[in-house]
Order: structure tokens, then C-alpha cells, then sequence
């Protein structure tokens, strides 16, 4: 009688010492596994800052010459190519960090960006753009080929830019340069 | 019948609303015609006066008509056209070359002596021919902006629109007055102007040349200078395709267009029509270079390509003069004196007689 009572007592114990051994081993197995993966997209833990950000190289005029003059800049990227065009174009607006001129009226913003599959990067620029400067040739040469120039040099994928103005097409930015047709880089015009 | 003086020759026209035939007589210093009409003709003579045409008289015979045309020297040669359909005998007469001088043509010399305006060019002295007499020219200039569309301002508040409209005045009075040239402004008071009936201008009149006067602006104070554009190409990889093939028959383009109606192909093609002419821009680019930076004094900014949209549509060689920047305060003050002004339209009229030269 007490051999059998003990016997059962003893197996209980046995099966419930098996489901803890399982729940709390299990759990772990599963808890390590999870804490396996994290670190991975952690890893370089150091440069979490700098992981968003890229170097970008901007236009600007020079009052030494006629030439459009580099300026890099570090920003914040991603996540998609569209937003890196985007925060280019308008750092290209805030202008120069140094004493270079500014192609664009700085109160230009941008209304969107979207690029098609041949690598043409539509930038569609509110009114400020054609509003705020009288354009000569001189400058509306500086302003379309320091926006084509800055986003075909620093993004492989743009082969080409189109200006937009409000959402549509417009002939010219000041009765100069033609923008009926996507333009190509002019990188004659950057100084070396 | 009327008559006219050209370059280096005297042009006589004969035209009657029904078909004639003629034949010449050259006597030392005269030229009788000789027509044939089977209705009799009513003769109406236009007022002219010629440097070399001295008087056209007529006199009746039994069925015909002999015009004498009296010239006020001996020796000379002429060559005729005709047209049918109304009946146009075109004559031109030119002076026997005497011996001719050697000297250099002296450039601003050439145009500004010129007595009453009459057959100036080629002035004594200069070969004869080098400017074709038989063929009548167009030019369209394009003075840019206007109206709402002002162009760059200056510091001082002198606008784009006004010096282009002043300087392309200025060179159409120097060109009519020298050149027996028909010469249209895309504008000739302070309108708007579409950049696309600017070139469609061009083309209805069928220019040989299309010249748009300009002044530069630059976000930077110390931009200054003359400089000359010629179109840059931005087509599409279609366009090029198609440009390619169109190239081989450049002097069809004009032809091929007018066959065909209003379909895509005719759009583009109208819209880059300008890439046809991209060699002779080039040249008139240069000569008219040359031309400002002999008469101006101002920094010399060369010859320059970019896609300007006023140049896409020109189906003639076409250029886009930036005369200098009135951003620039200095010059500002520069391009709004009669003096500049009047040089500007100067050395581009000198250098379309240039280039005509390479292209007669």
C-alpha cells in the first residue's frame, strides 16, 4: 500500500520536475535565441549615430568664378532614395556653409520627388523658385545645373533630372534655360 | 517694274500678271528689254533711286515693249531670273570690277561712312561678291523678355526687357539701312512673347538667321563680360534616334516637315528643329563673338553651348547674344548708354556680314 502511494507521489514529482525542466528550459532556449539575433542589427553598437547619415556633395557658386564649387556635407539618410534626394536638394536650398553663393532663392521648398525606371529624378519645387529671382542666364544656368549636377554626382542611379514647379511642367525657371526635357549633368561646369 | 539697290549691285524687277516673253540688249551703259505681249500691257513704274541705275524708260512698239534700263556708268554685267506664275523677271545688275585697291577693310569704318545708306556694302575697295546679291535674306531678331517678364534686374533698377528691346531696334535700323535684308523683331514694344512664337516666327518667314539679344545675370556682384550662345542639344535617347537618321538629310528637314501633317513625328521634329543648324550656329556664334569683343571692351566670355528653349525650335542658324551683365553695376550703367547700345547692334550686324561671307 505505502509502496505504491509512494511509488505514484514519486512520479508526480518526477513529471512535474519534467513540465519545469521544460517550461523554464524551453523559454530560455527560445529567450536566448531571440537575444542571439538582436545583437546582430546592434553589433557595431559604437556608430549608431552616424548609421543614418551620409556624405553628401553639394553645388554652389563661387564668386571667383563661373564654376559650380563642391561642398560636402553630412546628413541624415533613408530610408529610401527618394528622401536622400530629397534632404540633398534641400540642403542644396539652405545653401553654403561657407561663404559660396546659393544657385536657388532660399525660400524654395521642395513639394516632392519621385524618380522613373530609365534613372530620371522628377523634383517638383514650390513657386518661390521662379518668383524670387530674376533670373539671367548666368544664374539660371548656376541654379538648374547645380540641382541636375548635385543629384546625378552623388546618387549613380539618377541618370537625369526634370524640374518641376508646383506640380507641373514649366518651359523655363526665367526665359533661359529649357526644362520641357529632363537634363543631363553638366559636369564642364564644376570647378576642379 | 521696280528698282532697288543690293550689295555691290542694282537689282531691276520686272513682274506682270500675265506670262511675257523678253529678250536683252546690252549697250555700254544701258540694258534694253525686250518684251513680247500679245495684250497690251499697262505699265506702272515704282520710284527708286539707285547708285548705279540712273533711269528705266519704255517705249511701245506693235506688240511689244522695250525697257531701257540706263545705269550712270560704262561696263557692266548682269544676270536675270524669272518666275512664272505671276511673271516676275528679276535683273542685277552689277559694276565691272575696276582694279581693285589693296587695302584692309577697315571694319567699323566700313558701315558707319556709308553715304545715305545706299549700297554701303562692300564699300570701295573691298572685293565685290562677297556678300551674293541674288539672294534676298531674312533676319528675325528676338529682343528677350518683356511685359510681366522682366528678365534680370540691375542695382540700379535698369531691366533686361528694355536693353533688348533698345539694342534689337538699334540693329534692325542698322541692317535696313545698309542691306537690302527683310529683318522682323519677335517683338518691337514691351509685350510678352511666348519663347515658342518666337521661333515659330523665324520659321514662318523662313529666316535665314535668328539672333536673340540678351543681358546677363549672375547671383555673383563681380559676373561680367560679352558672351555667345549656340543650342546645346538635351534630347531624349528617342529624339536621338531619330535626330541621327534626320542628319543625313538635314537640308530635307524643312521639305519632309511640310509633307506631313500635324503628327508626332512633325512635333518633335519642329521642336528640335534647331539641331539641323547646329554647324552654322556655331560660326555665326564666332563671328559675332569676334564682333563684340572688338567693339565693346568688355571681358571676353567666348562662345558657350547650353539648351536654351528660345534656340530649340529655330529651324535657321541660330544664336543667343548675352551683350553684357547688368548684374553687375558697371556694366548695368554701360548697357543703358545709347553708346554701348548702338555698338552692340553694330558689331553683330558687321559679323552677320561676316558670316554671310562663309555662307553666301
Amino acid at each position: 500500500m505505502t509502496k505504491t502511494k509512494w511509488l505514484v507521489l514519486a512520479s508526480i514529482v518526477i513529471i512535474l520536475a519534467v513540465l519545469v525542466f521544460i517550461f523554464f528550459w524551453g523559454g530560455a532556449e527560445e529567450k536566448a535565441g531571440r537575444e542571439a539575433e538582436s545583437p546582430s542589427s546592434k553589433a557595431p553598437t559604437a556608430p549608431l549615430e552616424t548609421a543614418g547619415t551620409r556624405m553628401v556633395t553639394l553645388f554652389f557658386l563661387s564668386e571667383d568664378d563661373d564654376l559650380l564649387h563642391p561642398e560636402e556635407r553630412e546628413v541624415l539618410s533613408g530610408p529610401s532614395l527618394t528622401d536622400d534626394l530629397e534632404t540633398a536638394v534641400i540642403e542644396l536650398i539652405k545653401g553654403s556653409a561657407k561663404d559660396l553663393v546659393p544657385p536657388f532663392p532660399p525660400e524654395t521648398r521642395v513639394r516632392q520627388i519621385f524618380v522613373t525606371k530609365d534613372g530620371t529624378a522628377y523634383v517638383d519645387l514650390t513657386k518661390e523658385v521662379t518668383e524670387n529671382f530674376a533670373y539671367g542666364s548666368s544664374s539660371e544656368m548656376s541654379a538648374v545645373y547645380a540641382l541636375v549636377d548635385t543629384l546625378t554626382f552623388n546618387f549613380k542611379d539618377i541618370k537625369k533630372v526634370s524640374l518641376l514647379i508646383e506640380g507641373g511642367e514649366r518651359e523655363t525657371l526665367g526665359g533661359h534655360i529649357d526644362l520641357s526635357r529632363p537634363l543631363a549633368p553638366q559636369y564642364s561646369l564644376i570647378a576642379k | 517694274m521696280s528698282a532697288q539697290d543690293l550689295a555691290g549691285s542694282s537689282r531691276v524687277i520686272l513682274s506682270s500678271t500675265v506670262p511675257l516673253s523678253y529678250s536683252f540688249e546690252k549697250k555700254p551703259s544701258a540694258l534694253v528689254v525686250s518684251v513680247v505681249s500679245r495684250v497690251s500691257l499697262r505699265v506702272q513704274q515704282a520710284a527708286f533711286k539707285s547708285e548705279l541705275v540712273e533711269s528705266v524708260g519704255w517705249s511701245r512698239g506693235k506688240g511689244s515693249y522695250a525697257f531701257s534700263i540706263e545705269l550712270r556708268r560704262k561696263g557692266f554685267s548682269f544676270e536675270h531670273k524669272v518666275r512664272a506664275n505671276p511673271f516676275e523677271l528679276t535683273i542685277d545688275l552689277k559694276p565691272e570690277e575696276e582694279p581693285t585697291e589693296i587695302a584692309p577693310p577697315v571694319r567699323s569704318a566700313a558701315v558707319t561712312e556709308a553715304p545715305g545708306g545706299a549700297a554701303a556694302l562692300p564699300p570701295a575697295g573691298r572685293p565685290t561678291g562677297a556678300l551674293d546679291p541674288n539672294k534676298f535674306r531674312t533676319i528675325v531678331i528676338d529682343p528677350g523678355h518683356g511685359g510681366l517678364e522682366t528678365g534680370a534686374k540691375g542695382k540700379f533698377g535698369v531691366l533686361e526687357k528694355d536693353i533688348t528691346l533698345a539694342i534689337g531696334l538699334k540693329l534692325k535700323d542698322i541692317i535696313e539701312k545698309n542691306l537690302a535684308f527683310r529683318v522682323f523683331l519677335t517683338r518691337d514694344k514691351d509685350t510678352d512673347v511666348s519663347l515658342e512664337n518666337r521661333s515659330a516666327l523665324a520659321n514662318n518667314h523662313k529666316a535665314d538667321l535668328f539672333i536673340s539679344v540678351h543681358a546677363n545675370g549672375s547671383m555673383r556682384k563681380n559676373a561680367r563680360g560679352s558672351e555667345t550662345y549656340f543650342l546645346s542639344l538635351n534630347a531624349t535617347d528617342e529624339e536621338s534616334r531619330r535626330l541621327a537618321y534626320m542628319e543625313n538629310t538635314s537640308g530635307l528637314l524643312e521639305g519632309q516637315i511640310e509633307q506631313e501633317n500635324q503628327d508626332d513625328v512633325k512635333m518633335i521634329l519642329w521642336d528640335l528643329a534647331q539641331s539641323a543648324y547646329l554647324k552654322q550656329s556655331s560660326l555665326l556664334a564666332e563671328n559675332i563673338q569676334a564682333g563684340l569683343n572688338e567693339l565693346l571692351g568688355t571681358l571676353n566670355r567666348g562662345v558657350k553651348q547650353a539648351p536654351f528653349k528660345v534656340l530649340t525650335g529655330v529651324a535657321c542658324p541660330a544664336v543667343l547674344v548675352e551683350t553684357a551683365f547688368i548684374s553687375n553695376p558697371e556694366e548695368e550703367k554701360e548697357l543703358g548708354s545709347e553708346e554701348f547700345q548702338d555698338n552692340v547692334a553694330q558689331a553683330i550686324f558687321l559679323s552677320l556680314v561676316e558670316y554671310f561671307k562663309s555662307y553666301p
